[in-house]
């Protein structure tokens, strides 16, 4: 068997999904089908992947004249492979937590596949042009989703999540240009694994490492949300549907990471590091600035907009410790932040479509009128604390380690963090789960998850993070031969 | 004479005889005008299309020259013409079916006027050229005699177009003057090794403020709201798409490779030309943001259009004139189905408001998505085809070193993706339109709109083509390989 073949088929499969569900087929079955059938390539080509312990490439591209240098390539190794999970896991609970019977479910579902889609195909892409191309593909869906289905300001949230990553992706788009043409003209090229073997061998001139370093962390630094670039995200995740939310915060926000260990560290490694004073700097502020600002959130989507941009200063700390378990911690929380952020979107959205509210304050007694729910909010909040046994914390306690001897004091700051976002989330937990009774929960009509259909995306969601919380070398295992090769010295 | 010569041939004899028949034949063919004009627009188009008819590079009374550049663009101007016939046939003439043919006939004399510029490599033949192209723009552009609107572009496209070619023309007798040829390839000999001429600084200012008119850029950009919003729509189609692009040729062969592609006169004219630019996108992109009618948006979108490829322009060097000549087709194959959809829509409606738009997403799913991926198009996104050219133009500022020119594109390009979402938003999000849903759309659009849509979406995937056409339309270098016969 071909397994190049698994490649094309992890993007056609959710491709057929939308053009089914345009020609009229049932949207949620649709695109539920297509995200479980797309387990199927992933499961060979991480297979694949997992033996050879080598990159999987797709098919050839058909060779054309080079006027324009760029090349249709898939290819995966152990890096993308355990993002390419995260993406297949997460889309498929997203779908899964889709309602029925939403208005328009035809463009619903088509959005929500094409996200997934674009994520994956940025994952997969060995090339840097389709690697941006794939990921600006998922920018008008979230556009689309968040004006047409979300709450409370949805178009100004709509419309300030787009110009800030469109404003990002352009930055990180001339970063990339720089990059190229720094090389000489005989070495251009804009696949990563040629760039990233040329510049080991010739490294460019601090000044140009330096320029492209900062026009890239400025760029994807906006796309993860990194202080002072973030403000698109809590509003947007908390006015955005469920999903749609679900994919953005635990998938597409992850582009920008993966960027960051594809590009950034290998490419520019001494502008990198030149620069990673002021990435500590913003980092911090990312801590301490959006966890001081996620305990005064009265409203739960907006904690969790907050605290899922929070998040992202501990993964920048793992990215500029320059040892392999700083970065493999970053990969670890990378998945496992995703893997809660869904899980806590998730459940937000549950609890407001039942109850009408997102209030916290208006949620007292939810534990015992919806034990299931609460069950499932307490893991979210929970993994997002950095509980031992869950994905965050294998993630976290590796960057702590890992960066001890580099940035000291800035683990000093994200272990503070840690005790910010414990004090949040447990307030947010204590208020929705004791008290009394209030009104909008003891209304008529309010009722538990009920049946395998409901929890089934609860249970997945909560069984990765289990998963990668007591087996990390799951995600980073693969991922070692890379990460050691970025590792600054 | 060869066979290149035969689409402008064919473009009048066609034009001639679709108003000979308008006058003459009896009523049962009169009826049948649209249907030829049709089959003469696509016919020309085949034939240009055949290699045969394309010889490389041949020049007739060095006046007018067959090279690459033009073999892109007469294929270009003649897709435009395609295009604008079959609006003209769809748009709705008030009352007045009469002039039906007349509207038809008009078109085929600019675009035989726009093939011809796309040849010329002389002065004189420029002009002859613009003012063939002009002069029935003017007619067409007051088509509608009892609409005050339509009057009035009229009238200011005739003021400003004459305006235009007065500074063209005091252009071109100053370079005279100055130089003793209007002759591109001569002038370039003749000022090479040289320092900058007076005289032929002064001419290379005057005509660049006449193609400025020509190309709608700032600060001789204020005509095209208007004229677009009063033209009759498939008009303001041919003045958005082909009138802009002859502009460019120009621009092309005049400054980018021609007459004064030299370093002396470069060096003044790269700063004009990339201050212009700046001051076009941004100028385009700012004022599109509150625009609400369809056509007046698109006349400050194609404003900001001509910004970036005055940007690419301005960096020098054949990278800067294969991207304009890539983006150019990029803006045809995105804004020429959006008139389509725009000359539908006024059918239906009676005016280009974009409250017209409301629920569209649902009621018409088919041209909606064709039309959302067009504007997407426009606004640069991947995985279409107006990505890879504006990812062109930012890596030629950035190769140039245009720090402040790049910085603004950049932004401009963000800001100029509200130009398009705006639409689309409205098509999508807008509360239900209780506004005549009885009224559908013709069951061509469905087709037309998806095949552009997907085509954008081919070429964003596989940008080589779009580079293919570049490279050919610079194979062999236009002029500067005349020289050397």
């Amino acid at each position: 068997m071909n397994f190049s073949l698994t490649l094309p088929a992890l993007l056609a499969i959710p491709l057929v999904g939308v053009v089914l569900i345009a020609l009229g087929s049932r949207p949620k079955t649709t695109a539920l089908w297509a995200s479980v059938l797309n387990l199927i390539p992933g499961f060979l080509a991480s297979g694949m992947v997992l033996r050879s312990g080598e990159i999987l490439f797709g098919p050839d591209p058909i060779p054309v004249k080079e006027v324009f240098p760029v090349k249709f390539i898939l290819g995966m190794d152990g890096l993308s492979l355990s993002l390419v999970w995260l993406t297949l896991i997460v889309a498929l609970t997203a779908i899964g937590a889709g309602r029925e019977g939403v208005k328009r479910e035809k463009e619903y579902y088509i959005c929500l596949l094409l996200i997934g889609l674009g994520a994956l195909g940025a994952f997969l892409s060995v090339d840097l042009f389709y690697f941006f191309s794939f990921h600006e593909v998922a920018l008008i869906p979230t556009f689309l989703l968040v004006g047409m289905w979300g709450h409370g300001d949805r178009t100004g949230a709509a419309w300030r999540m787009t110009v800030y990553l469109m404003l990002g992706s352009m930055i990180l788009l001339l970063g990339l240009i720089g990059l190229f043409l720094a090389l000489p003209e005989t070495a251009r090229s804009l696949d990563w694994r040629v760039l990233s073997e040329t510049l080991r061998a010739n490294p460019l001139s601090p000044g140009i490492q330096h320029v492209v370093a900062a026009l890239l962390l400025v760029g994807f630094g906006t796309l993860v949300s990194l202080v002072p670039f973030h403000s698109w995200a809590p509003g947007g995740y908390a006015s955005a549907p469920a999903p749609a939310a679900m994919l953005h915060a635990g998938v597409l926000k992850k582009f920008g990471l993966y960027g960051l260990l594809r590009v950034a560290l290998p490419m520019v490694p001494d502008g990198w590091k030149e620069i990673s004073w002021l990435v500590g700097l913003l980092l911090a502020g990312n801590i301490l600035y959006l966890g001081l600002a996620s305990l005064q959130q009265r409203d739960f989507r907006w904690l969790l907009g907050f605290s899922s941009a929070m998040h992202m200063g501990t993964v920048f700390l793992g990215l500029i410790s320059g040892t392999v378990l700083g970065l493999a911690g970053a990969l670890t929380l990378m998945v496992g932040h995703g893997l809660s952020a869904a899980l806590g979107f998730a459940v937000a959205g549950e609890i407001s479509r039942r109850t009408g509210t997102s209030w916290m304050r208006d949620l007292g007694g939810l534990a015992r009128r919806a034990p299931q729910l609460w069950f499932y909010l307490m893991i979210a909040a929970m993994a997002s604390i950095g509980l031992p046994g869950l994905a965050n914390f294998a993630g976290e306690i590796m960057i702590f380690f890992g960066s001890w001897t580099a940035h000291p004091v800035l683990v000093g700051v994200a272990a503070w963090g840690v005790v910010l976002s414990a004090v949040a989330m447990l307030r947010a937990v204590k208020a929705m789960a004791f008290g009394s009774m209030s009104p909008a929960v003891e209304a008529e009509g309010v009722t538990d998850l009920k049946g395998v259909r409901e929890t089934w995306p609860f249970a997945v969601l909560t069984l990765a993070l289990l998963l990668v919380g007591i087996m990390p070398l799951l995600v980073y295992g693969p991922a070692r031969p890379v990460l050691e090769r970025i590792s600054l010295p | 004479m060869s066979a290149w010569f035969f689409p402008e041939i064919l473009l009048t004899l066609a034009g001639v005889g679709l108003i000979l028949m308008d006058a003459l034949a009896p009523e049962g063919i009169r009826r049948r005008i649209p249907l030829f004009a049709l089959l003469a627009s696509l016919g020309i188009l085949a034939w240009s299309l055949v290699p045969a008819s394309r010889v490389l590079p041949t020049s007739w009374l060095s006046l007018f020259v067959s090279d690459g550049l033009s073999a892109v663009f007469k294929p270009f101007f003649l897709l435009c013409l395609v295009v604008v016939t079959a609006m003209a046939c769809r748009y709705r003439l008030e009352a007045d079916e009469t002039v039906r043919g007349e509207f038809l006939a008009l078109p085929f004399f600019p675009t035989a006027g726009l093939c011809l510029l796309a040849s010329a490599r002389d002065f004189l033949a420029v002009f002859v050229a613009l003012e063939m192209v002009s002069i029935s723009l003017y007619l067409l552009a007051a088509f509608h005699r009892a609409k005050p609107a339509s009057l009035e572009a009229g009238i200011k496209l005739l003021v400003m177009g004459g305006l235009s070619t007065g500074f063209l023309v005091m252009g071109i007798a100053w370079l005279y003057a100055g130089a003793g040829t209007t002759d591109f390839s001569r002038l370039l000999l003749t000022q090479a090794g040289q320092g900058a001429n007076p005289a032929a600084l002064v001419a290379a200012g005057l005509i660049l403020a006449g193609i400025g008119f020509k190309v709608a850029a700032v600060p001789f950009h204020a005509w095209a709201p208007d004229v677009y919003e009063g033209a009759p729509t498939p008009v303001t189609a041919f003045l958005a798409v082909a009138s802009k692009a002859a502009g460019f040729i120009l621009l092309i062969r005049v400054f980018g490779l021609g007459a004064f592609a030299l370093e002396s006169i470069g060096t003044y004219f790269r700063p004009i030309l990339l201050t212009t630019g700046i001051a076009t996108v941004t100028l385009g992109t700012l004022a599109a943001l509150p625009q609400r009618d369809l056509k007046r948006l698109l006349a400050y979108s194609g404003i900001a259009h001509a910004g970036f490829m005055i940007l690419a322009l301005g960096t020098a060097g054949e990278g800067g004139i294969g991207t304009v000549v890539a983006y150019l087709w990029a803006y045809l194959l995105a804004s020429l189905p959006v008139f389509l959809f725009i000359n539908e829509l006024e059918n239906l409606h009676g005016s280009t408001d974009m409250r017209h738009l409301d629920g569209l997403g649902r009621r018409e799913p088919g041209p909606s998505l064709g039309f959302t991926l067009c504007l997407l198009s426009m606004a640069g996104l991947p995985p279409l085809a107006g990505f890879p050219v504006k990812l062109a133009v930012l890596a030629n500022l950035w190769n140039a070193g245009e720090t402040p020119a790049l910085v603004v594109a950049v932004i401009m390009a963000v800001a100029g993706l509200g130009i398009y979402l705006t639409p689309i938003r409205v098509m999508y999000w807008e509360r239900e339109a209780d506004v005549i849903p009885a009224r559908r759309f013709a069951p061509f659009l469905i087709w037309v709109m998806l095949v552009a849509g997907f085509l954008g979406v081919g070429l964003g995937l596989k940008p080589q083509w779009l580079a293919r056409v570049a490279e050919k339309s610079l194979n062999p270098l236009p002029v500067v390989e005349s020289i050397r016969e």
